[in-house]
Order: C-alpha cells, then structure tokens, then sequence
C-alpha cells in the first residue's frame, strides 16, 4: 500500500504561536515568547493509506493537521501536496488543493455553521467552487447525505436537530462534495460516545475504500488508531519521536514515550486489573520553554546516564528531578530553616548548622535513600545551597549526572521504523559502521 | 436567518413574562402616533398665536391658571380655563401641545432608529473585520475605538455639531402630500447633524460587541472547514460571521435605540438640534415656565421616559430569548 | 460477607422541562457494599451522572428527585437522628431523602464527597491550593464537631478577616493544623514538593495535578462514599493512568467505598469489583466484573463492548449499536424495553418493560432483558422496520437535558485550547 510518490510530503514543518505580541507589549518592550506547537515534524502520506498522528493534548497533533492544510501559515518548513509546495500555491493551482484536500472535524457541535440548514451546509463547497448548475448541486447533495447513512428528507433541518454522531456524519459529507483526494481527519470521534463512534468509524472505512481517499487521522485514542491506521506517527511536544507500520508501533514499540502511551491505556477486559502497567509520572512541560535534548527526557523512565555512572533508574529519576528544581529555584529554603530552627543569615546557614540543615533538606528533596557514592554529591549539591548558592548547586549536579539525553537532541531517521530516542543510536551507528 | 427555535423562543419569553407586553404595547402606539401625527393632529403645530382672548397659553382642558396679562395699557390678572380646541393646552409661544407631542414622537423615533442603523453600519463592519483578520487590524481598529470611547458621548456631540452646523433635512410627510391630513406642514425637519452624530458617537459600543462575537466565531471549525474549501474571507464573513453574530447585536441595536433617543433629546434640549419639532426642545421651552405652566415640559417629558422605557423593555425580551446561553441555540 | 453501606431502591429523577417531562433516571435500585469500587457505565443520556448527583443531593431545578428512598449505613448518624427523624431509620440505615436539607447538606464532605470531571472550575483561582484544602479541612472538621450549625464557618469567614487575610499572609490558613493537614493531603495523593506547591494557585497546576487536588480535596473529611464522575475523561491517558493508580491506591489505604462514574469502558475494567451498565435511565445489566464484561446476557451491553476498537488486535469491522440514544422525554419513552428500537434480537417479549432478571454468572448477575430467561427465537423476532426510521433526528439532545452528562466534551475544549494555546487572541 504505503508504495510509489507520496500524496503529501512534510518537511521540518514548524509552527509557532506568539505570545505577548500586541502593540503594547511592543511598547513596553516585552519579548514576544514563541509557543513551539509544531517544531520540526517530516513525514510522508502514501496514497490511498491512512496515517494516524497520535498524541496527548497540546502535543502539536492538531496544529500540525491546519498547518499543512494551510489553514494556519507555517513558520517554517515544506509542504507538497501532489508534488507541488502547498505554500507556494496561488490562483487556480491553490483553489485546485483546496477541491483536493479537505477536513473532518472533532466538535461535532462547532463544525456545522447553527444558522444554516444541513442543506445548506454539505451545498456550500460545491457554491463557492461554482459545480456544476444549481439543480445538479441539490442533487449532489442529496446523494451525499444519503451515502453518510442521513434521509436526504432531512435537507432542510438546522443542525441542532440531529444528534452529535448524526452531525458528524453531515462534516463528513461536506468534506466529501468536492471529491476530495485527502481528507485530514481531526479527532473525528473524539467527542462521541462508543457505540456511534464505531458507526462512524465503519463509514470512514467504508468511504476510504470507495472513493479512494488518503486519511490523515488525528487522534489521541490509540485504539481507534490502530483500528483505522496502515502507519502511525507519535507525537510528543511539538516533534514526532517515533514512526512507523502500525503492526510495528504496537507490537514493538521503540520509544519510550510510545511504550508508555500503550501501557496507559486500561483495556475493557477482566484481566485489566492484573496486568502489569509501567506508567510514567509527571507532566508534559511546556510547550513556551522545552526541555534541551531529547523533550521526554523529564519523564522518561530510560534516561541514559553517563558512561562512568552507575546508578539505578529510580535514583537517577531522583536526582535528576532535584537538579531540575535547583535550576527552576524551586525548593523553600526558609521553610526547612523555619521547620528547622535554622537561621539564614545573609541567605546563608552558619557553619556549625550546616550539616544538620543539609539532613534536612534532603528528607525534605529525596525521598529514598541513594547509594553512597550518589549520596556524597547530592550533598555536596544541597550544601552549596545552604549558602543560596543555586548556580553551584545546579552546577555540581550536572557536571556528574549529565545525560546524553539532555545534550543531543535525538534525530527521527530515515528506515520504515525510526524512532527519535539515543537508546536506539547505538544500534542504528553500528549499522552503519 | 432567523431558526425556528428563535422564534418559539421569542413566544415563549413573551407569553410567559408581562414586561415584554407593556414594551411592545407601548412601542406600538408610539409608533403609531408617530406615522399618523399629520391625522392624529389637531393643529399644524408649528403654527404659533393660539393663544386666549386675554392673551394668555391654554392650560390643558379642565385645568385652570391664573396668570397677568397686560390689557388696555393695564397689567392685570386673569384666570384663564381650558379649551377643548387645545386639549393638552398650548406652548409658550401659542403652538398647541398635543399636536407637538405627536410631532415631537417622530423626530424622537426616526433619529432613534437612523441613529442606530448609522451606528451599526459603521460599527458591525469595523469590529467584525478587526475580530475577524485580529493582529494588526484588530489593533489599530480597536485603539481608534478607544479614543472614542474615551470621550464622553454628548462631549463630542456638542463638538462635531460645532464643526459642521445643524443642517436640518427638511423630509416630505407623505401623508400629507396624499392629501390624507389637511393644514399640517408638508414636510418636516430632521435634524441631519444630529442623526449622524449620535452614530458617530455610539458606533464604537457595535464595534466592541461584532468584534467579540467574530473573535469567537472565527475559531469555530466551521470557519476553519469553509477556509479549507476555499471560501474567501469575504464569503466567512458574510455567510457564517455576520448571521452568527447578529444575536448580541439586535439585543444592543434595541438597546441603543434608547440611549440615543435620550442623546437627541439632551442636543435638543442643549439647543443644538436644528429642528423645533423635538421633545427635548420642548421640554427646555417649558423650562422657563415649569412653575406656572408646566404641562409644556410634563407631556415630551412623559413621551421621553415611555419611548426608552418600552424599548428597553423590548431589549430585554430579544436578550431573554436570543441568548444562547439560557437555549441551546448553537454554542 | 462485606456489608451494604448505601441501598438506593426505587430512585426516580424527572426533570420538568419546557419540552416536557425528563426521565433522567427511573425506579434505580443499587446496592453498594462497603469497600468495593462500583462502577456505572453508560454513554451520554444514560442517566449516569444523575444517579451520581441524586445520591450527592446535587439535583437542582428542574430536576427533582421524584421517588425512591437511599438508605445509607451508619450508626452515628441513626443515632444523632432517630428522636428527630423516626420514619427516616431503619436499623442500622438511615434514608437520606427523608432528612432534611442542611442535614443532608452536613454530610457532604465528610460521608459523602464528589470528584468531577473538570478541576478547573472546582477551584477558586484567586486562592492558592493550599488555602482551599485547609479550608475544606476546617469546614469538615466543624461540620462533624457540631454537624447541625454552620454559623461558626461564617464567623470565622467574615468580611474582616478575609480583609486581614489579605494584608496579613500569616492570616491565610485558618490554623496551623489544617495548613498542615493540608500539606498532608497534597502529598497523599501524590504531587511531589508539596510544601510548595501548597503555596501556588490553581492556574499553576497542571490539568493532572489539579485532578489530584480535588481527590485530595474531596478526601479532606474523610469520608465512607466517595462518587466520582468522569474523574479522568479531561486527561490525557498517561495521566490517567496516574489518576486511576492513584484512587486504587487511595482505596486500597482507606478502605473507602467509591461510586465511579464512566463511559470509559477501560476504566471500568481498570478499577471496578461490580458494575452496572446503564441505558435510558435504568441498569440494563448489572454485576461482577467478568459476569458483565465476559457472561453478559443483554444485547445493549454486547453492543458497547463490541463498539471499542481492541487495542491488542488491529481491526476487523466494529460491530456498532445501530441509531441513536433514545430520547427520555416522558411522553415519547413507551412502555417497553427500551433498548428494542436498536436491538437486534428483539422479540415480541420487548414490547413489554422487563423486569430484572437473574442471569447466571455470579448470584448478584441481573440483566433487565428476557434473554436472561428464554432464548431468542428468530420465529418471534420483530420485523426489522417495526419501529420505523431509526435515524431519528436528535436523540440524544433531548436525552440532555441541562448538560449534566456532557462527559465527553471537555475532552475537546482542552485539546483545543491547548492546541492553540499561543494563538493572538
């Protein structure tokens, strides 16, 4: 299937929202901050395959799917869409991509226009691209509503008269009207409940096979992903970290956040309650201020640490939080002095509390007991801190724990399964060698 | 444009609440006086002189005053009675005031209403394109909309009305040149000024609200669905964000009605209206008398307060039943 | 054998709306034991959540709780009420909907509390975290000292101290203790630095650790019931997974007794001993786990499970429920089981309501469907055009009537909002 030209070529597609980026803050002279939303992401679309982008909530997923419709300027990066450069389009050839490729949308109660009648709705591509006569459109649309399972009686109801999956249906008609190549499906079953979204699900499938169309789907629900996918892309903060055959992606996931993804999701089966989840903790960070290196990193329970350390994962975890804290300058230091009886003066702890106040501390940071090797550093680190010494703080951790991870940004490479994690480097650098 | 799910809503608020009644009785025969004033008269009421025998105004019928008079050289005072000729009486310089007040009615409406569709055709535009197309445009439209805001509306009336005169409009009655009323005045005037002015000083508050509305609907997926058929701008504009976003603003239009009858009826009051046929011209040529003739001033006053109220009224029936947020209409 | 802790029978809630009578949830019987997770699963306009809040006593005009009775176990309660309230006991049960309002009202937090869905709008943005357990902390410590009077809570909330709170920082916490306690609950349920994360405000918690506040919230007065409705659909399912780890290990130490709320059949699967599918206002299908999941017997629920797209398999085609969810509006729900008009073994039996039968499995195995009882016979099946058009227009708004069970919407307004997070607006 996934064989021949791609339809749809992604290359380092970027896109950037900015914040505080108004006249005023001109004026009082604030940075505009970028929100990296999409940063960096190439994949290729085969024709007639389905491709899911999957992902956690404000992972980049559905930016990516507008911006390479170009219903959002990129920042930066390619598109080609049947061999020609979205981007570059103009007149005829642009009017001609937006015919050829076209969205399903999440929110089956905004994607429909309220004031409009469903008629209308599933017409209007076909008015604004000017098909055809009049008489010929309402037919057309007729057709339409009837091959999405709708009574083509029910032309002329507004929206808000059908049920969320019933509406979903009428987007899917209207995408359909121009007959299409490609279709983006973003989140199309998203807010429905399971057993129309199964509905919903048999027609895309249905219509893939009938019209020959190309689906881009968008989803954080892995199960319909792999449902309706030949090939799945991973996203994570704005970058893809692992590609590949959706056999692939599931049966053998390379990236630990892929790996974690697949653990997290509770089965709806009775021995759900005894299997063996390894999920991960913490967050996704920000999208205003990204980690360095690899973006799991703060979460990955497969961190690689250096060479000449040896240090379980938990530890590592450990510390590695604890250093990020120290950079963030997160920890209350008057709080330990208060709890403590401790006194700072000048922001430093007198000598002879020291080594109580670094106790302290650490009960307060850590909360496991660490080998002493380990032991002796973080000490050294909390120390320096007993003088509100952040920088050295941070400093002798780094100079001791840091990872490749946080130093190299891992790239996505070329094979049908690439994944973008420095566990994979080794083997991919002893091919080549 | 308007669903039927509006419509059930606009009955049932109505039958279910009394106020929207009133507002709607009343507005009716305000309107009512105003369109067939020329018949409903019973003077031409531009027409001065119509005085009593002693000279004196005529109180409304049934009432009674007494007032000096100069007669034969001699000042002296006299009582002086109503007369069914000027049922409400007669002004300070002989004109009657019923017939006025039905006048008075026409100016109050038709500068209300022009006033408003003068404002919301420069406002609706402004704010729905600035919400629309946002960053730059949005800014500099909507800082030009807050110096506007930053003067106080009657202020800046006063000032643009210095700048270009009064310039009454003299507007045919129609009724009068179908020969349906006799002995009125063939035309009136509007004050032209005036109708432009209170649009140019309320434009501002349409503005805001389309801005708001196109903030919000330009991030709905169906305009996100039309761009990617390739409608243009101007197709989401008029087909999705303008239809989308009339709701809040019928609720103002109604609304501003009001504000601006009261603005014209402060001009006229000021003496910079350009017409004489106003209420609140009439109300400040009562001012002077208010003690001893105040049915002058009560009866434009009584009109003022019954055409913002039943308006106001009627706003808040639209605001009930159009809100989406007390029916599910869309989201 | 563990004991009942909470018997609901008969549970009627209507709601009188402009387009008639709702029946939200109808003559619901359930019984809870004490300790065990229960779940109700059912999708949009099943009723689910109306259940959750008849329970709570959070059904608000123009709902009303029309029927039914909820006996809640407790003997300090049956003692604290039984000279006042005599009609309202009945051993060692108590029924709820025969006490009064602020009786009720006092055993929110400390016997009863709710999770929602969306921690968002459960928080007060203009006070730290912190500040909002320790109140929920006081609040539930008066309200089980002197549960009849809360005149001591608006003394201690007055307008002078909140002004003298908001000059004096060391006037923020009510106490000392509850500070403390409250310190005590963040890092019960699981967020890291608590010290200082008390001392942030709702916005500077993620969507993950606000959800972990209000559990810890909700644990304050530490309370025998805790409902939870749809504690995990805004979250991502890394999250989740954290979220639901978290409430069995907050289950497994506490030993209390959780009502969840879902229409996530994974987390069903995930969490619960018993469960009780839910269709039109009625359970359709209740009882263990592996009774409902492996040995069901109602086609509704056959349906919803054949609906999910296995994660372990890549696809065959799904076997989805056919139409829409039924409308509940009273004059249009005949009296039959109301799953007919979708179900594809429905017989001339279905033209009557059934009763619950029992279905094998496991002794508390119930299914509200004949096929409990005979087998389907295609001789008496009904003609597959009986009920006419099944795609009828608007099924399922009609069945929502004040958005009580939008489950899964938010899950959309946060992907969007999070997805352009940095756009200009």
């Amino acid at each position: 299937m996934s064989s021949g030209q791609p339809l749809v070529r992604v290359e380092e597609l970027q896109k950037y929202f900015w914040e505080q980026d108004s006249i005023l803050d001109r004026l009082l002279g604030a940075e505009p901050v970028p929100v990296r939303a999409v940063d960096g992401v190439s994949f290729d679309i085969y024709r007639g395959e389905t491709l899911g982008l999957v992902g956690e909530s404000g992972c980049g997923k559905s930016t990516a799917g507008e911006t390479l419709l170009r219903l959002q300027e990129p920042t930066d990066g390619h598109v080609e869409f049947d061999e020609h450069d979205v981007y570059e389009l103009a007149g005829s050839e642009l009017t001609e991509f937006r015919r050829d490729a076209q969205v399903v949308f999440q929110d089956p109660f905004s994607s429909l226009d309220p004031r409009m009648t469903i008629g209308e709705i599933v017409r209007q591509p076909l008015d604004v691209h000017n098909v055809d006569t009049v008489e010929k459109r309402r037919e057309r649309v007729r057709e339409l509503l009837e091959r999405v399972g709708l009574s083509a009686d029910q032309l002329d109801r507004y929206p808000h008269e059908f049920s969320g999956g019933q509406r979903q249906r009428i987007g899917i008609a209207r995408a359909l009207a121009l007959e299409p190549e490609f279709l983006v499906l973003d989140e199309p079953t998203s807010a429905l409940d399971v057993s129309v979204q199964a509905q919903v699900l048999n027609l895309l499938d249905e219509l893939q096979a009938e019209f020959d169309l190309t689906y881009l789907l968008i989803s954080h629900d892995l199960s319909v992903i792999r449902h309706i996918c030949d090939r799945v892309a991973v996203m994570y903060l704005g970058e893809i970290v692992e590609i590949g055959p959706v056999e692939a992606i599931f049966e053998e996931p390379k990236h630990p956040y892929t790996e974690a993804l697949l653990e997290s999701v509770p089965r709806a089966t009775t021995d759900e309650r005894e299997r063996d989840r390894e999920t991960i903790s913490g967050d996704v960070p920000s999208p205003r201020d990204p980690p360095s290196g690899c973006r799991f990193r703060t979460r990955c329970p497969k961190v690689i640490p250096p060479d000449d350390v040896e240090i379980d994962q938990e530890e590592y975890r450990a510390i590695m939080d604890l250093r990020e804290r120290i950079e963030r300058r997160d920890i209350s230091l008057e709080s330990v002095g208060e709890d403590g009886g401790f006194e700072f003066v000048d922001g430093a702890v007198s000598e002879t509390d020291l080594p109580a106040f670094v106790t302290a501390l650490k009960t307060r940071v850590i909360d496991r007991t660490l080998a002493p090797e380990h032991d002796e550093v973080v000490e050294e680190a909390l120390a320096e801190l007993a003088s509100s010494n952040w920088e050295r703080a941070a400093d002798v951790l780094s100079s001791r724990y840091e990872s490749v991870c946080e130093r190299r940004r891992p790239e996505l490479g070329e094979e049908s399964h690439p994944a973008a994690c420095h566990l994979h480097d080794d083997a991919e650098e002893s091919i080549r060698r | 444009m308007i669903s039927e799910r509006v419509k059930s809503n606009l009955k049932q608020t109505f039958s279910e609440s009394l106020l929207p009644k009133i507002g709607l009785l009343l507005l009716i025969s305000i309107l009512f006086m105003a369109m067939f004033a020329p018949i409903l008269a019973t003077h031409d009421p531009t027409r001065t002189g119509h005085y009593t025998e002693e000279g004196a105004e005529y109180p409304p019928l049934g009432h009674e005053y007494t007032t000096q008079v100069a007669a034969d050289g001699e000042i002296g005072e006299v009582t002086v009675r109503g007369s069914s000729e000027h049922v409400l009486g007669t002004n300070n310089v002989g004109q009657d005031v019923y017939s006025r007040f039905l006048y008075g009615a026409r100016i109050s409406l038709l500068v209300g209403l022009l006033g408003t569709s003068m404002a919301v055709a420069i406002g609706v535009p402004v704010g729905l394109v600035a919400g629309y197309y946002g960053g730059r445009v949005d800014d500099g439209l909507m800082r030009i909309a807050d110096v506007m805001l930053a003067f106080p509306a009657l202020v800046l009336a006063l000032a643009l009305i210095g700048v270009f005169g009064e310039s009454p409009v003299q507007v045919p009655d129609p009724i009068v040149l179908a020969g349906l009323a006799e002995g009125m005045p063939e035309s009136i005037p509007i004050p032209g000024t005036v109708t432009i002015v209170v649009g140019l000083v309320t434009w501002v508050w349409f503005a805001r609200v389309a801005r708001g509305e196109a903030l919000s609907i330009r991030n709905e997926e169906y305009v996100k669905a039309a761009r990617s058929f390739g409608a243009s701008n101007w197709t989401i504009l008029s087909k999705h964000v303008l239809p989308n976003s009339l709701t809040p603003i019928i609720v103002l239009a109604t609304i501003q009605v009001a504000v601006i009858i009261l603005l014209e009826a402060s001009l006229a009051y000021l003496g910079f209206s350009g017409t004489t046929l106003s209420w609140g011209y009439e109300i400040e040529r009562g001012q002077d008398v208010l003690r001893t003739r105040p049915w002058v001033s009560m009866l434009p006053g009584i009109g003022i307060v019954l055409a913002v109220i039943s308006v106001n009224l009627l706003g808040d029936w639209f605001r009930d039943a159009l809100d989406p947020n007390i029916e599910g209409e869309g989201r | 054998m563990t004991e009942d802790v909470l018997r609901v029978n008969d549970l009627s809630t209507r709601f009188f709306t402009t387009e008639g009578q709702i029946n939200a949830v109808s003559s619901l019987d359930l019984r809870i034991e004490r300790g065990e997770i229960f779940g109700i699963v059912g999708e949009s306009g099943s009723g689910k959540s109306v259940t959750a809040r008849s329970v709570m006593n959070l059904i608000e005009s123009p709902g009303e709780i029309t029927s039914g009775e909820i006996w809640y176990r407790n003997r300090d309660l049956v003692a604290e009420v039984e000279d006042d309230y005599p009609d309202a006991v009945d051993g060692e049960f108590v029924d709820l909907l025969e006490l009064p309002d602020d009786l009720r009202r006092s055993l929110r937090g400390t016997s009863f509390s709710m999770i929602f869905q969306d921690p968002e709008s459960s928080f007060n943005s203009t006070l730290t975290v912190g500040e909002q357990l320790a109140e929920a902390v006081e609040v539930q410590r008066r309200a089980s000292a002197n549960p009849r009077s809360t005149r001591a809570r608006t003394r201690e909330y007055s307008l002078g101290n909140y002004l003298l709170s908001s000059v004096l920082p060391s006037q923020r916490y009510v106490s000392e203790a509850s500070r403390e306690r409250a310190i005590e609950l963040l890092e019960m349920v699981g967020i890291p630095d608590p010290v200082e994360r008390a001392d942030e405000y709702p916005h500077e918690y993620s969507g993950g650790m606000l959800q972990r506040a209000m559990i810890a919230q909700a644990l304050a007065g530490e309370p025998d019931v805790l409902v939870a409705d749809e504690p995990t659909t805004a979250l991502d399912v890394t999250i989740q997974a954290q979220v639901l780890d978290l409430l069995d290990d907050l289950q497994e130490r506490t030993g209390m007794t959780i009502l969840l709320i879902t229409h996530n059949l994974g987390v069903i699967a995930r969490m619960c001993d018993r469960v009780g599918v839910m269709y039109a206002g009625e359970i359709v299908e209740r009882g263990r786990l592996e009774d409902v999941f492996d040995e069901h017997v109602h086609p509704y629920t056959e349906g919803l499970l054949g609906s999910v797209p296995d994660l372990e398999r890549a696809g065959d085609r799904l076997q989805p429920i056919p139409g829409n969810v039924p409308s509940l509006i009273d004059a249009e729900m005949d009296d039959r089981c109301y799953f007919a008009d979708r179900c594809p073994k429905a017989m001339e039996t279905c033209l009557e309501h059934p009763p619950e039968y029992d279905a094998g499995g496991s002794d508390r195995h119930q299914a509200r469907c004949v096929l409990a009882e005979i087998d389907y016979e295609e001789g008496r099946a009904l003609p597959a055009d009986y009920f006419g058009d099944t795609e009828r227009p608007a099924g399922d708004k009609h069945a929502d009537p004040d958005r009580t069970e939008d489950d899964v919407e938010p899950e959309r307004t946060r992907s969007v909002v999070d997805d352009s997070g940095g756009d200009r607006r």
